[in-house]
Order: structure tokens, then C-alpha cells, then sequence
């Protein structure tokens, strides 16, 4: 069980120490999960020396993204995209120890190298202006509101000397508004040395990638720098980590409509007194394992392996019992792993590789890894003025306390009220608060930002609770869909190289009707110019008696409209001179 | 409109209430019916002071609403329109305020001669030349070189001008056949002479003066055409501009135009090797780009700095298919979709050079071609060597930099600088006329401060480039010139103000204007027509 713990963190460890042995590396892993779900992990990671980066020689390395860090004096830097929330109570743990994942819509965090914070500013813009443009996102939104500064969440990963260090500013900004589509997976696959032609990445598409119960791609640059060698590189790994639906991505492209299963093929509890030819109850399926294979999920097999993978790790592997059956198409070698549940397999360059597994009885499945925390996180609260937020962070060790930090970035339009901070274990208020940082919000400027270190002993529960205040936004502030609420962005726990991030929140802020400014122009409007005209005629009017008023003659009117009516059509063809006067008429 | 129908209405409703009245006597006594009909009581006169006093009321208001509002309203609603010299931006787009002149000194050293022969033949020589020449912006001057140079300030002919450059030495040589001789790398012209050339202190021509003016003037044709060219394209008046080019010559010129790119202190290169299968996947471009870019990049230093980029792009299938390309098929080579080739983000613009591997060959022969103001393109089969794709990119460079054909390459870096600096120049003249004609066609943009300041910098530095054109720091005064016009022309709160349109306004306004102008207007009107009726009734 404990070896089995991160599968991929294994993986993952196993090729970064092998990294200098070969420039680029990729691997797909596959992972079933209950019920028939398929947790599908791509990796590409590429390296390039510091010299040949400096001197813009590019090779693996994507040159855009290259020109990127060197204009904006980037160091270290994480790009996430995400959708979807993970299942941690059904899926297990996350893929990676969560650490390429983010919070839903975009996250992007960089060590910047600066002398000063205004400098660091500057390049931070600098740097999401070019994003957004690389990756079709709107990166360019993230400005100081939402751009925050952690203190204790975030570590940098790669080797910087030190000299370099003493200059980095961490900054950290998120969109959870952001809607991640196809638009992003092109440039994506763009970056990769072998562009989705061939290779794992030939499975990539941006019709099921979207379409999974939960996605996340991640763009990771970090220097590395092994003991004793004089020389740095440079490191990329992509990733994108998606749960599918095996149903659901089964169904044909050209038919996507589900349609019940037709009553031949329908499995039926014969043991049932009522089964008869049109009453049936569906056998359980527990103990059957959903037939499957690469074609069917991806849409087309992979299209052989990438030439440039050249370390000699095997670019597919899965990880099912020894005892499930697995069929790969000719040319490719499988390799099992002894003690454990995992299969690798080689490809042949060319021609195409699919991967089936069968319908099968088999009640062996590969165990799940437990998370080291489950998190949650809520509205609490009624009404357009206040509202309160709830985390509940669940240790489920029965021996091990669990050390983390919980950080929040809140726009500046909830405005926090710290006192109401309070965290209660298992019911009771106990001190489990060791350390806090916070940075209050200020108006339009900047959001809040809170790291709360909490510690919490074995199989306990903490709840989080604070409340806050919403701002009463400008007209202009809204946006187009004001009435749909605002995104807050996923809280981030973070447990030493694990982290966690829980779902986004949508907050409602008063909306106000937005025809306003024109109904007060012409209420402003009517009101004065009532009062004006009442005003106006009292002074300038004379008064009379009834039968003293000039009277109104309906019938002379109605005569001297008709005699002008006439004289117009007379005069019509004579001339404009003549518009005069029968305006004087009237 | 509504108020007066309601007011209408009103009445007619009094009316009626009237007419009732005289219904009610009507039955009352029915045999007088015809002759009563709703008679009308007089008020009683109106006193002259409370007559006044309605007028004062009613000009009180207009007066509040002409001396406050409309003060009020022009001063909130006004546009700031920073001052432009427009007359000097006119004579500088109509070539007024300047006048291109390129003089060329040019310095004849002639060691094996007497001195007095020496100056005869420079005389000579320019006689020849200014006879040839038929071009006035773009004139040579000869003087003789340094040792000699004591006497020739007498002559007059080149007086002060010992600091300014020398685009050309002539060496004359003694020798037994007339031949010019263009070193490579030195602006040096050797011109061989045999003896019996030298002429005579009492002849007026001589065929050594000859043929030294002629081969100056082979040397210097593209870049009079050029300047030529530059000119008659600029809407500087026409006398100024040389008589018409040749339709071949303005046609090729016309293709340079379109091939170069615009000036720019810094370009970005970018050096990309695609292939279409997963090999090659490198090439050893570092030590080619050493060997063959560097030196060359290195010459243009004082024009303008390189920064380089390399990549290496695998599965790139190119837009167009088949081995044979045909010249159509050209513009579509390149993938735009999906060959990452995004300009670098420094704000330099970018060249691409684009080494694609493949036996793909251009209909008529070729494998390699250019592509105007964007970069090249040379198909290559194998690449170990990258020697000849790098003399390619090398001469493709020149081009887009708008280099000149002809010449060597001192000659041709340095004609360069002049016809950048001219066409820079013409470029900013031609923003400065644009940008008055606008200001002045548009009379609802906002012109802020910044334009202003950024006009007179650009004629500022438009005045120093003229003085000292065909230098380097000419073109860079030109260049600084072209920049701060660009930057005045496309300034971006200029263009905000073209949207809001006085009809929105208006819009705005009307739910008050409409309902507490038409009582304003009423009772003025009224008042009129009752004064014009009371001023003729005392008649």
C-alpha cells in the first residue's frame, strides 16, 4: 500500500533524477477509477541548458515561451488550466500529489526576478500580457486585484543560486472565471517538440479533453541544478491529468445521443420472480469491469512513439491488477512490474498502437491511494449585504496529524472581517491556529489575502469559519452577466510538496438595475422640468376668469389647416420661397 | 410638440364647458337661438407695470440661461485641443520647410601626379559630372585627399569640408590600361590610367575626367534612382523630384518598397529549421551563424543592432504539397496555423528565416525565396552543411534591410544610411501632413497634450536630420523623428472622443431640454406676438 502511494510521484521522481541522461521525456499513465472512470495522466518534460536558453538557441524548448521568461525576467514559473472538480472521497488522492493541478480557471505563479517591488510589478504585467497572447487566455485580467504575494503556500522548486534568490519576488495571481476550452489546448500542443503528431500527444483532442468530469493542464518551467555540476538547466514539463467517463466517451462522435440499451442486450437478474421478456432488473455490475480501449476513449489510436523520446522509459503504462486482461496491437512490448499493479509498454515507432481491456468478472482492483486531507469549502449566510465562508478540513489518518497551510485570495469587493476568523476542532474551540499572515483588501487595489497554518492531530475535523461584508459595486464595475455572481477562487492548502485545492465559489453581489442612470436622467428630468414649468407659468402667466380666456375655435382651426393643406398642394411645384409663409400660416 | 397639444387640448375642453353654458340658455329661450353665440368677455387691461414686469421675468431667465448655462455647458463639454503648428506640419509634408540634399564628397588621391595636375583634373572631372548629373538632390563633390589638401581650399571647391565623411576615395594609379577596380571592403576605388591620359593644363576636357565621371556615376545610379524614387513617391511638389524614371526602373524600385522593412534601430532574427518527419531534429547553426551571420551583422552595427533567435520545429507540414512549387503556391508555404512563428515580443520587428528540409524544388529552378517584409524561405535537402543556406539568408537579409544590388558592401551600407534617412524623413513629413489634415477635418477629436509635444519633437528632430542628412546622425534623427510622429499620429485617447457623437449627447439631454425649453420658447414667442399686437394697435 505504502509503495503504491503517488504512483506518479514515483514516476515522476524516477525520470527527473535520469533528466540529464535525455532531453525529453514523455509518458502517459492510465488509471481506472470507480466507477468506470478513466484517470488518464500525460507528461512531457524537456530540458535545455542555460547557455544554449541565454544565447536563444531553442531545441526542445518552446521559443515562444522562451523569449517570454527571458523579456520578462522569469526565473520559475507555473501556468495551470482546470476544470472540473476531483472526487477526492471516490477518486482517492490527486494525480501528481495535486502539484500540477490548480484551482478552476487559470493559475499562474512565477519567480520574478527584480530589484524592487515596482520592477517586479512590471514584469509581472509583463509577463501576463504575453501569456494571454501565447495561450488565447485572458491572462492580461490578472492586475493587482487579483495578483497576491504569498508568504508561506509556495516554494520555489527549482535550483536558483543564490545570488539570484535574494532578487525573486513570488507572485501569484488567479482567474477562476476563466473558461478553459480548445482555444488553450492548441497552443498548448504547440510547445511540445512533437505537436500532437506523434506520440502520446497524438491522443490529445480537444473534443474529449473538454468533455472529462475533471481536466487540468499545466505548464511548469523551473532551473535545475544538480550538486556538483557547474552548468544549470533548464526544465518544461507539461502535463494534463483528466478524468473521463468511459460511457460517456464511448459513444460515437457522428451519434453522440445516448440511447437506452436495446432489450437484447440488456443484463437481467433472472433470479427475480418478475423477470419476464419486458420486465427486467439490471444484474450488478459491480464485479464487472467495463470493457475499453485507446480508439474508442481518444476518438483514433496512438500514432506511434515520439522519436525524440530517447531515455528509454516506456511512453504508456496502466495501472491495473496483473490479473485484468490487456491487449495491445502488434509491435509493442508489455513490461510488468513484479510487486505492484503496474504495466508499462513499449512502442514501436511507427504504425499505430491501441490498448483494449475487455469486459471482465474481476473483483481485484488496484488500490487507491488515500488523500492526506479532505477539504471543502462553502457559503454560509443570507442576504445582499453579509455572508460568511465555511472550510471543513478533514484528517482522515487515524495516526497522523496533518500540518498545512490554508491560504485565500479574496477580491477586495469581500471585505473580510478577521475577528469572525474562528476554527473549531471536532465541534470544540481549540487553539489550532500556529500561524497567520493577512493582508487586507484595499479598495480596487488589491484583494485580501490570508495564509492560515493549522495543525490537525489524527482523524479530527476542523472547521473554518469567517464572515465578510459585500461591496457595493460602481455601474461600470459589473460585468456583462452581473446577475450570474462573481468567482472566488479556490482556497489552496498546501501540505509540504502535496497541495490542494478546493472548488471556486460563486458569490452574488446586489445587482443593481442597470437601465438606473437612464430611468433618474428622465425622472431627474420630468421632476424639474415640472417644477420649472409650474414656476415659469406662476410668473410669466396672467390670470383671468373662465369667460375671460382666449377661446379656442376648433372649428376656425380645423378650417385654416385645411385652407393652408390646400395652399400647400397648390404651391407644392412653385418653389421654396413660399415654405415660409405657409409656415407663418399655421 | 406635446406640451402645445395638451395646452390645446385643455382649451378645447374649456371650450366646450362653454359652449355648454350657451347650450343651457339656448333652451331656455329657443327663438333667439341663431343670433346668441358664445360671446367673449374682455379682461380688463393689463397694466403696463405688470407687463414689464412678465418681460423682465422672461429675460431674466434667458439670461440666466445665456450667460450661465451655456458658459457652463460649452466649458463641461469642451474638448481640449492642445495647439499644432500646423503651417510648419504642412511645409514639412509638402516639402517646404526641407530640402533633401545628398553631397557626396568624394576624394581623389592621385600621388603620381603634379599638383597642378592634379587640380586640373578635378576640375575637369567635376565639370563632367555636374554636366551628367541632371539630378540635384543628390550631388558629388570631388576633392583631392589629405596631402594635397592645402592648396585645394583655395580653389574653393571643397571649403570646409575637412570633417565631413568621405563616401569614396579614388586612388589613381599609373598603369598600362584604363580600369576601374572596387575593393571589396573599403570604400577605395582604384582607376588605373596610362600616361598619355593625363591632361594637359590647357585642354578643357580630358577622357581620364571622362571616365572617372562616368564610372561615378554607374556607381552612384541605383542610389539616385533610390533618392529618385523616395522622392517622387513623397508628396513633396513635383520640380523638386527629377524627371520621370524609366517604367522598368520604377517598377523594380517599386518592388524594393514593398520587399524592405521598415527602419528600426533593433531587428529580431529568427533562424528556424523545420522538417516535416521527426529528422533532422538539430543543426549546428551556433558555429554557422558564427561563421557567416556575425561578421556581416557586425558591418551593419552603426545602421541598426541584431538580436538572434533559434529553433528547431519537427512535423511541419508546409501549406502547400507536391515537389514542384509553383510560384503561386509561394505565398502559401509558409503555415501560418501552425509553424510558431510568432514575432518576438520585444517590439523589434521580426525576420524570419526559414530552412525547410526537403527535396521540394520551385517551378523554373530555385530553392529558395523571399518573402517581402516578413523574411526567406531556402529548401534544403541536406543539412549537414548550412554554409549555403547561410550565404542565401545572408543576401535575403541585405535585401529586406533595403540594401542596394550594386556595389561593395562599405558602398552599400553606406548608400543604406542615406536612403533610410531620406525615406525617414519623407515617412515623418508625411505624418506630420497627415496628422494637420486631420486636425484640422476633425474638429470633435481631442488633441492632448502629448501630440503636441510629440509634433514638436518630430519637427525638431525633422530640422536636424535635414541639416545633417546622409550621415549617421541624420538617420538618427530620422529615425527619433519617424518615432515621435508615429507615436503622436496613432495616439489612443485622440480616437475615443470620435465616438462619442454629439447626437448622444443630445439624446442625453433631451428629456430635460425638451420639456423646460418649449415653456421658455412659448413664453418668448408669446410675448413677442403680444408686444407686435400691442405696438400696432397704439398705431
Amino acid at each position: 500500500m505504502r509503495q503504491l502511494q503517488s504512483l506518479l510521484f514515483i514516476l515522476g521522481f524516477f525520470f527527473s533524477g535520469q533528466t540529464t541522461a535525455s532531453d525529453y521525456h514523455e509518458q502517459l499513465l492510465l488509471r481506472p477509477l470507480h466507477p468506470s472512470l478513466l484517470l488518464a495522466s500525460f507528461n512531457f518534460q524537456s530540458n535545455t541548458t542555460w547557455a544554449s536558453f541565454e544565447q536563444q538557441n531553442f531545441r526542445y524548448f518552446p521559443r515562444s515561451l522562451g523569449q517570454i521568461l527571458q523579456h520578462a525576467n522569469t526565473r520559475e514559473l507555473h501556468l495551470r488550466f482546470s476544470l472540473g472538480r476531483w472526487d477526492a472521497e471516490s477518486w482517492g488522492a490527486r494525480p501528481w500529489g495535486g502539484a500540477r493541478e490548480g484551482g478552476t480557471g487559470v493559475e499562474l505563479w512565477a519567480w520574478v526576478e527584480a530589484e524592487t517591488d515596482e520592477e517586479a510589478d512590471g514584469r509581472w504585467l509583463t509577463l501576463t500580457n504575453a501569456l494571454s497572447g501565447l495561450f488565447c487566455a485572458s491572462l492580461n485580467f490578472i492586475d493587482s486585484t487579483r495578483t497576491t504575494r504569498p508568504v508561506m503556500s509556495f516554494q520555489p522548486s527549482g535550483g536558483h543560486n543564490d545570488s539570484t534568490l535574494e532578487n525573486l519576488h513570488l507572485l501569484h495571481g488567479t482567474l477562476p472565471r476563466e473558461v478553459v476550452c480548445t482555444e488553450n489546448l492548441t497552443p498548448f500542443l504547440k510547445l511540445l517538440p512533437c505537436k500532437g503528431k506523434a506520440g502520446i500527444s497524438s491522443l490529445l483532442d480537444g473534443h474529449k479533453l473538454f468533455d472529462a468530469s475533471w481536466q487540468s493542464m499545466s505548464i511548469d518551467v523551473r532551473p535545475i541544478c544538480a550538486e556538483g555540476e557547474t552548468e544549470c538547466q533548464l526544465q518544461i514539463t507539461q502535463t494534463i491529468d483528466m478524468v473521463l467517463d468511459l460511457q460517456r466517451s464511448k459513444r460515437p462522435r457522428d451519434n453522440p445521443i445516448p440511447r437506452p440499451v436495446a432489450n437484447e442486450e440488456l443484463k437481467c437478474d433472472t433470479s427475480k420472480p418478475y423477470n419476464s421478456h419486458d420486465t427486467c432488473f439490471p444484474l450488478d455490475t459491480a464485479a464487472q469491469e467495463e470493457g475499453w480501449s485507446l480508439s474508442q476513449i481518444f476518438g483514433h489510436s496512438l500514432k506511434g512513439s515520439c522519436p525524440l523520446a530517447t531515455d528509454g522509459a516506456d511512453p504508456v503504462c496502466i495501472n491495473v491488477p496483473h490479473a485484468r486482461h490487456v491487449f495491445t496491437s502488434a509491435g509493442a512490448h508489455e513490461h510488468k512490474d513484479p510487486n505492484g499493479y503496474l504495466r508499462c509498454f513499449e512502442l514501436s515507432p511507427d504504425g499505430e498502437f491501441d490498448l483494449t481491456l475487455p469486459d471482465q468478472d474481476i473483483t481485484e482492483k488496484a488500490p487507491l491511494e488515500q488523500p492526506l486531507l479532505y477539504a471543502e469549502r462553502s457559503f454560509i449566510g443570507y442576504g445582499q449585504e453579509s455572508g460568511g465562508v465555511q472550510a471543513i478540513l478533514t484528517n482522515p489518518s487515524p495516526t497522523e496529524s496533518v500540518d498545512f497551510v490554508y491560504m485565500e485570495s479574496l477580491p477586495w469587493f469581500m471585505k473580510l472581517y478577521l475577528h469572525t476568523l474562528k476554527a473549531k476542532i471536532n465541534g470544540k474551540d481549540k487553539p489550532v491556529i500556529q500561524e497567520m499572515y493577512y493582508r487586507p483588501a484595499l479598495d480596487r487595489k488589491r484583494g485580501t489575502q490570508l495564509e492560515v497554518r493549522i495543525l490537525i492531530p489524527a482523524n479530527s475535523t476542523v472547521v473554518l469559519t469567517y464572515d465578510f461584508e459585500k461591496a457595493i459595486l460602481r455601474y461600470t464595475e459589473y460585468p456583462p452577466d452581473a446577475n450570474r455572481g462573481f468567482d472566488i477562487a479556490p482556497a489552496v492548502i498546501t501540505i509540504g510538496n502535496v497541495s490542494i485545492r478546493t472548488t471556486s465559489l460563486l458569490l452574488p453581489l446586489p445587482t443593481p438595475d442597470f437601465s438606473m442612470p437612464y430611468n433618474v436622467i428622465i425622472l431627474t428630468s420630468t421632476v424639474m422640468a415640472l417644477s420649472f414649468g409650474f414656476v415659469f407659468n406662476l410668473l410669466v402667466r396672467r390670470f383671468v376668469a373662465v369667460d375671460e380666456a382666449d377661446q379656442w375655435d376648433l372649428r376656425a382651426v380645423r378650417l385654416k389647416i385645411a385652407a393652408a393643406g390646400k395652399r400647400i398642394l397648390g404651391r407644392f411645384g412653385s418653389g421654396k420661397g413660399k415654405v415660409e409663409n405657409i409656415k407663418k400660416v399655421q | 410638440m406635446s406640451a402645445k397639444t395638451e395646452a390645446s387640448e385643455a382649451l378645447e375642453a374649456e371650450g366646450s364647458i362653454v359652449e355648454d353654458t350657451a347650450t343651457a340658455k339656448n333652451q331656455e329661450v329657443p327663438a333667439n337661438a341663431v343670433n346668441v353665440a358664445p360671446k367673449k368677455k374682455e379682461p380688463p387691461p393689463e397694466s403696463p407695470a405688470s407687463i414689464r414686469l412678465r418681460q423682465y421675468v422672461i429675460a431674466s431667465f434667458w439670461a440666466i440661461i445665456i450667460l450661465v448655462g451655456l458658459p457652463i455647458w460649452w466649458r463641461t463639454t469642451a474638448i481640449y485641443r492642445a495647439k499644432l503648428p500646423l503651417d510648419q506640419m504642412m511645409d514639412w509634408a509638402d516639402g517646404r520647410a526641407c530640402r533633401p540634399v545628398f553631397p557626396l564628397r568624394i576624394s581623389i588621391e592621385a600621388d603620381a601626379l603634379q599638383d597642378h595636375e592634379a587640380q586640373h583634373l578635378l576640375r575637369t572631372t567635376q565639370h563632367a559630372l555636374d554636366d551628367l548629373n541632371e539630378f540635384s538632390a543628390h550631388h558629388l563633390r570631388l576633392q583631392l585627399s589629405q596631402p594635397a589638401n592645402a592648396s585645394v581650399e583655395t580653389t574653393g571647391l571643397s571649403a570646409g569640408a575637412g570633417d565631413e565623411e568621405v563616401a569614396l576615395t579614388i586612388r589613381l594609379l599609373p598603369g598600362t590600361t584604363t580600369q576601374a577596380d572596387l575593393q571589396a571592403y573599403s570604400p577605395i576605388l582604384d582607376i588605373q590610367y596610362t600616361p598619355n591620359q593625363v591632361p594637359s593644363s590647357s585642354s578643357s576636357a580630358s577622357s581620364l575626367a571622362n571616365y572617372i565621371a562616368n564610372t561615378l556615376r554607374g556607381l552612384f545610379a541605383e542610389e539616385q534612382a533610390m533618392i529618385a524614387y523616395l522622392l517622387s513617391t513623397s508628396s513633396a511638389p513635383p520640380e523638386r523630384s527629377p524627371k520621370a524614371l524609366s517604367p522598368d526602373v520604377a517598377e523594380s524600385l517599386a518592388r524594393w518598397t514593398t520587399r524592405s522593412l521598415k527602419y528600426s534601430r533593433t531587428y529580431h532574427l529568427t533562424f528556424s529549421l523545420f522538417t516535416p518527419a521527426a529528422t533532422p531534429s538539430s543543426w549546428d547553426i551556433e558555429a554557422a551563424l558564427e561563421e557567416y551571420m556575425k561578421p556581416l551583422l557586425a558591418s551593419f552595427s552603426e545602421i541598426s543592432n541584431f538580436t538572434i533567435d533559434t529553433q528547431v520545429q519537427l512535423y511541419a507540414t508546409p501549406g502547400v504539397s507536391g515537389n514542384v512549387l509553383k510560384k503561386e503556391d509561394l505565398s502559401g508555404f509558409i503555415n501560418a496555423a501552425e509553424w510558431p512563428l510568432s514575432p518576438s515580443i520585444g517590439g523589434a520587428p521580426t525576420v524570419n528565416f526559414i530552412l525547410y528540409v526537403g527535396d521540394m524544388e520551385v517551378e523554373g529552378g530555385g530553392k529558395s525565396w523571399l518573402i517581402p517584409q516578413w523574411g526567406g524561405v531556402v529548401i534544403q535537402s541536406d543539412i549537414s552543411d548550412l554554409r549555403p543556406a547561410m550565404l542565401i539568408f545572408s543576401n535575403q537579409l541585405m535585401s529586406l534591410l533595403g540594401a542596394p544590388e550594386a556595389g561593395s558592401l562599405p558602398l552599400r551600407l553606406m548608400t543604406l544610411v542615406r536612403v533610410r534617412s531620406a525615406g525617414l524623413l519623407l515617412k515623418a513629413s508625411g505624418t506630420m501632413g497627415s496628422l494637420a489634415r486631420l486636425t484640422l477635418a476633425l474638429p470633435s477629436i481631442s488633441i492632448p497634450r502629448s501630440v503636441a509635444e510629440g509634433v514638436y519633437t518630430t519637427i525638431e528632430h525633422l530640422r536636424k536630420a535635414c541639416d545633417g542628412l546622409g550621415g549617421k546622425e541624420g538617420l538618427e534623427n530620422a529615425r527619433i523623428a519617424e518615432e515621435a510622429a508615429e507615436k503622436a499620429f496613432f495616439e489612443k485617447s485622440m480616437v475615443g472622443q470620435v465616438y462619442f457623437p454629439d447626437e448622444h449627447k443630445v439624446a442625453v439631454y433631451l428629456p430635460l431640454l425638451g420639456p423646460v425649453g418649449v415653456p421658455l420658447v412659448m413664453g418668448i414667442v408669446k410675448e413677442f406676438k403680444a408686444w407686435r399686437k400691442r405696438r400696432r394697435e397704439s398705431r
